[in-house]
């Protein structure tokens, strides 16, 4: 009876730990999955085409190329590879400009008649339309529907995935805006938690640390709103004054949250840490007339190193991932930043506030999903290297 | 052996203790007198009167619990880390009370060595472990430094076999070399009183040999008080005896008096191995 009692619960565990293994895995397969497609969405709006003059030796934009070309910063044609000519962007709209509405026929039914036309008297023309107003004898080079190069993504400085005709998906500015927000974060929440952490393993009194320690375990409670309510009324207008910026809304105020949401984890992991240096090693330093101090500074911190590695790493891992808080805090603007003092956007960050908005399975959604893979990998290199100094630790 | 001690004449390593010139009248190197000392509500050590001459070495015995360790700590004032104790009575070393709230107490330990049950080195190098004491003591000459580890290991009998890894890690000594080694860092910065809890207690009989053959070598220049439950280790390494027991020092004499005629029918049943 007790045996099979014992083996029940043995295989309970075993079920629940296998499915526990699958869901994990599940969830990553499905990431990968939906974000696979985003290499073979077009460059151009689906259902569109480009077209240029014959002429033109230019056969192939890139998708930040046909963006610019849009903006209108790019406006010859030399600066894409082609000749000295300026660039003359007609959208469907514009062909009003230079056809009259009798011209195009009352259903619009001579635009693809008129068009062509327009595209082989221009030579520096680029036409916008649907494709549906693309006859087949059209008198003009139509670009090729390229998919977005990896390079687009990974290299690309511009997040703007609404931009028409060609949406764009560059990684930069949001992996430089977390790893900015999450790097002050660290710099300000490191030395203040172990600093922290030192005074409760070590100086403050049993019934000081019984009081405090408690609290700040509950700080790391706190639903991560309240720190970005928090962030919003108090941060963010403090540090708008303190260094008189237009908005307040910037990485700094970001990495000050995040900061302040780290601090938990940083102080109870390098407490602890701490705290595991063996009796023996501090009576060891005490006996030979070390003092308090340096006992602290030549022992218990060099013995918890490893300890107060992973408290870093730990605290930066969260960091990186948080969202509500940096969401509300940080501006949003999907630039490259260059100091703390302007508004980013953090990878998070986007995910929360766009996924809402895309048609799933489009460039958009796809992007988004590789947003959440790039997420993924970086918190997996951290958990990698935390388990690193861990064994670091046991084989020292 | 070199002479150990001939160093501080030459050194800044200064003697706040003895500096001050208080030396008790009668010579006496520690002199507790009607010493109670607590933890919490339990009372572990019962009016203490114990004295000891320079460069004497004495063994405590007595059995498990009965506060060896306790009086050991009170006289390096390693109980202060303890929570909760309490001492009554005076302590004095070198007539100096340490209980006194002039004595700074890391002052104090640089003059009241200690050597531990369990080996503890710091997870450093051989050398800087040995250096550690001279450095927390604000000694940054390295060619003293240097001298003085090589001495200290010298003295501690563990030169020949680490001569050649000073730099290694000392965890890669065996137990036995480690307790020398913790006994080469107690002796680096010249203390006048060694203390001993239970050195050779994790060790190997020739390692405890060689401890015990230091501790001869020893005497010749430091104070000595050593922890025991091996009687015959006793016998061979101190001059004088104290048997512990329920916190009580229940007789303090010359070492072969305690083992051969002891005033005590409970110090006799102790060292015969009749009890505990
Ligand atoms: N930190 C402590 N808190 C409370 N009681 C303690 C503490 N340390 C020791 N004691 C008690 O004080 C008494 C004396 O302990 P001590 O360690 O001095 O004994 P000992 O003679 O050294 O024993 P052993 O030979 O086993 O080392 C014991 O009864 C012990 O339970
Ligand atoms: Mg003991």
């Amino acid at each position: 009876m007790k045996r099979f009692f014992e083996k029940f619960v043995e295989s309970a565990l075993l079920i629940s730990g296998s499915i526990t293994s699958i869901t994990i895995l599940l969830i990553i397969i499905f990431l990968f999955k939906e974000a696979s497609g985003l290499f073979t969405t077009p460059v151009i709006e689906e259902g569109y085409e480009l077209a240029l003059n014959k002429t033109n030796p230019v056969k192939h934009l890139t998708s930040y190329e046909i963006k610019e070309i849009f903006d209108g910063k790019i406006s010859n044609w030399n600066e894409v590879g082609g000749k000295n000519e300026a660039i003359e962007l007609v959208r469907l709209s514009d062909l009003t400009k230079y056809y009259t509405e009798a011209e195009l026929g009352s259903n619009f039914e001579n635009i693809p008649a008129k068009s062509s036309e327009l595209t082989s008297k221009h030579p520096g023309i680029i036409l916008f339309l649907p494709t549906s107003y693309i006859k087949k004898d059209f008198n003009g080079t139509l670009l090729k529907h390229e998919t977005l190069h990896p390079g687009d993504f990974f290299g690309g400085k511009e997040w703007y995935p609404t931009a028409s005709p060609s949406p764009q998906y560059g990684l930069l500015p949001l992996l430089l805006g977390t790893l900015w927000v999450s790097l002050g974060a660290i710099l300000l929440s490191l030395p203040f938690g172990i600093s922290v952490a030192v005074y409760l393993a070590e100086i403050a009194s049993m019934r000081v640390r019984n009081i405090l320690k408690p609290v700040i375990e509950l700080l790391a409670g706190i639903p991560s709103v309240v720190y970005g309510f928090f962030g919003l009324v108090v941060i963010v207008p403090f540090l708008q004054k303190l260094f008189q910026l237009p908005v307040g809304e910037t990485a700094l105020a970001g990495s000050v949250v995040l900061g302040i949401m780290a601090l938990p984890t940083i102080i109870t992991v390098a407490e602890d840490a701490m705290r595991t240096v063996p009796r023996a090693m501090k009576e060891a330093s005490l006996a030979l007339g070390a003092t308090h101090w340096q006992t602290i500074y030549k022992v218990i911190i060099p013995y918890s190193k490893s300890g107060i590695t992973s408290a870093a790493v730990l605290g930066i891992g969260r960091a990186i991932g948080e969202t509500m808080a940096v969401l509300m805090v940080t501006g949003n603007a999907a630039v490259i930043p260059h100091t703390l003092l302007e508004p980013v956007r953090t990878i998070p960050a986007t995910i929360a506030a766009e996924l809402g908005e895309t048609a799933a399975g489009g460039g958009h959604y796809q992007a988004l999903f590789m947003l959440g893979v790039i997420l993924f990998v970086i918190t997996m290199i951290i958990s990698i290297s935390i388990e690193f100094i861990g064994k670091k630790k046991y084989s020292n | 052996m070199t002479n150990t001690r001939n160093i501080e004449t030459n050194t800044n390593l200064s003697s706040p203790l003895g500096a001050r010139g208080s030396l008790d009248v009668r010579g006496l190197t520690i002199d507790a007198k009607n010493v109670d000392f607590y933890y919490s509500e339990f009372h572990a050590l019962k009016n203490i009167n114990f004295e000891v001459s320079k460069n004497e070495v004495v063994a405590l015995i007595g059995p498990s619990g009965c506060g060896k360790s306790t009086f050991l700590r009170l006289l390096n004032r390693m109980n202060d880390l303890i929570p909760g104790t309490r001492m009554t009575g005076s302590v004095l070393i070198d007539g100096e009370d340490i209980y006194a709230p002039n004595i700074h107490v890391d002052e104090l330990r640089k003059e009241v060595g200690m050597v531990f049950q369990k080996p503890n080195p710091f997870p450093k190098s051989i050398f800087e472990n040995v250096a550690y004491g001279l450095r927390v003591n604000g000694i940054k000459d390295k060619t003293f430094i240097e001298e003085r580890v090589i001495e200290s290991i010298k003295s501690a009998a563990l030169w020949d076999e680490v001569k050649d890894k000073l730099n290694k890690s000392a965890f890669a000594l065996s137990g036995g070399q480690q307790q020398r080694l913790c006994i080469a860092r107690a002796l680096a910065i010249s203390p006048k009183v060694v203390l001993m809890d239970e050195p050779a207690s994790a060790l190997d009989p020739i390692s405890t040999a060689k401890i015990e053959d230091l501790i001869h070598e020893l005497k010749k220049d430091y104070t000595i008080i050593i922890v025991t439950h091996n009687m015959q280790q006793a016998s061979r390494v101190s001059d004088k005896t104290a048997y512990f027991y329920l916190g009580e020092l229940i007789e303090f004499d010359k070492t072969t008096t305690i083992f051969t005629n002891p005033k005590e029918h409970s110090t006799q049943n102790y060292v015969t191995g009749r009890f505990g």
